[in-house]
């Protein structure tokens, strides 16, 4: 007597609220076996109209505080990314200290934000003690942003016209020695990450995106650049001094898990050495300009956040309040590649393969 | 900003013809309601070489059913339904429910609403 098996479709929810997750998003899996064949998504738990809000509410010199609020993690590029949008509809001119001190911000924050995903993607390889090790040397850059912005997130540090304060010799003689301390310790990192069996062959070959998928389905930020894209939004942009500080396109081939965490892993180090390069050449004069007049026209900005590519439209007719306010954050656009990653993939990696997306729900829904 | 206008029934056509996925990177869908019956939808697409930005537009009312582009950029799917939501615009293969319920009466960002 013989017996044979047949394959059934089995749908198994994960999330809204998962154990794994530390936002609401619900992935539906149809898999058979262990294998995932299908993927429903539902990503609109926390939507909050910020939209709505910031050309209806708000006056537009209020709204770069309003979005700031949108993502605790890079309320900074939500704040940039808005702030030169309307400085091109004003033509207001900032100065250069003013430009290199955005920018260091920015690069402190990509920096905190990419040790939470690798701390979390050792926490989804059951690698709890290097989870703890990552959170903490992720918070000495966090008390770099409050020693210079006076909070460590959600610091309304980008204003229309300039930025809020400057730093003392003490301070830059502090940012000068958390970087060099981060550095080692990311460089120990990078060991951990190439080397140990928990975090490199575990990893290699899993949640894998090909080149040629990636331009199929639009991918952005660390995704695409595992995938060997020069995708960086930091290359060629005309509001912020990259290519004087030092800024490297970051990539590599494996397209999966691994090498997501090396882009990020490697990101972290160049954005050490521009925020160094930025402290150590921080250009004379004044940090504000005055703005006059209310924006007229349409513009498009983009910067590249932590997660990949933040874009802004925005639209004014001459009054306060902004008619149109448009914001395309990176993960929302990076969810269709992510549910055609799913596929093929074991169930049981699932979280593993979420977790290396970086998702932000909270700037999904905004 | 470059802004290329599209006639309503050669939206399909044109994108197809226009989008070059090695060439272009598209952003997202855009839309900006003009008056309370008329909206300008945006499929706005960046130069991956030189960032240069391009934004193909069509005038559309309320009632009119946009083109489902997802078979041309798989990713354009979310913010169809996105479109969907917050207009309330009809898009061919895009239900609505991924910011609001399914059954929802409202769509936010009309000029009717602010």
């Amino acid at each position: 007597m013989s017996t044979t098996t047949k394959a059934v479709d089995m749908q198994i929810p994960l999330g809204a609220q998962h154990i794994s997750l530390l936002e609401p998003v619900k992935f539906t899996f149809t898999t058979q076996n262990e294998k995932i064949v299908d993927v429903g998504s539902d990503v609109g738990f926390v939507h909050r109209g910020v939209e709505h809000a910031c050309s209806s509410k708000f006056e537009f010199k209020q709204v770069g505080f309003v979005v700031a609020r949108i993502c605790g993690l890079c309320a900074i590029t939500h704040s940039m990314c808005y702030t030169a949008g309307v400085e091109k509809l004003l033509d207001a001119q900032v100065t250069q200290k003013a430009k290199y001190l955005r920018t260091l911000l920015i690069e402190l924050d990509r920096i905190h934000s990419h040790m939470l995903c690798l701390s979390h993607t050792c926490e989804n390889a059951g690698f709890e003690a290097m989870f703890m090790s990552l959170m903490g040397d992720r918070e000495p850059v966090m008390g770099l942003q409050e020693a210079i912005t006076g909070n460590r997130v959600q610091f309304d540090y980008i204003t229309i016209g300039g930025v809020t304060r400057e730093f003392d010799a003490q301070t830059a003689q502090k940012i000068i020695q958390v970087l060099g301390q981060t550095q080692k310790k990311i460089e120990g990192y990078i060991e951990e990450f190439q080397n140990n069996w928990s975090l490199s062959k575990k990893f290699e070959g899993i949640g894998a995106l090909s080149p040629e998928g990636a331009y199929e389905y639009n991918a952005i930020g660390p995704l695409a650049r595992a995938c060997g894209l020069q995708v960086d939004v930091r290359n060629g942009l005309d509001y912020l001094p990259y290519k004087e500080v030092g800024f490297t396109t970051i990539t590599q081939t494996g397209g999966d898990i691994h090498a997501r965490n090396m882009v990020r892993l490697y990101e972290i180090l160049n954005s050490i050495k521009m925020c160094r390069n930025i402290v150590e050449g921080l250009p004379e004069g004044e940090i504000q300009t005055k703005v006059r007049g209310k924006p007229q026209g349409e513009v498009i900005t983009r910067l590249e956040a932590p997660r990949g590519e933040l874009m802004y439209y925005l639209k004014g007719e001459n009054k306060k309040v902004l008619d149109r306010v448009r914001i395309k954050t990176p993960t929302f656009a990076t969810i269709p590649a992510m549910i055609e990653i799913f596929k093929g993939q074991d169930y049981a990696d699932a979280p593993a393969i979420l977790a290396s997306f970086d998702p932000c729900l909270s700037c999904t829904a905004k | 900003m470059e802004k290329i206008k599209l006639e309503f029934d050669r939206i399909h056509a044109e994108i197809g013809k226009f989008y070059d996925k090695k060439t272009w990177h598209f952003m997202t869908l855009n839309g900006v309601a003009l008056d309370e019956n008329t909206l300008e939808v945006q499929w706005l697409f960046a130069k991956y070489e030189s960032g240069e930005i391009v934004a193909l537009y069509t005038v559309v009312d309320y009632g009119q059913t946009l083109p489902d582009i997802s078979d041309i950029i798989p990713s354009a799917v979310i913010s169809q339904r996105e479109m969907v939501d917050m207009f309330g615009i009809n898009v061919q293969s895009s239900e609505k429910g991924l910011y609001l319920d399914g059954d929802s009466k409202d769509h936010p960002l009309r000029k009717e609403r602010s």
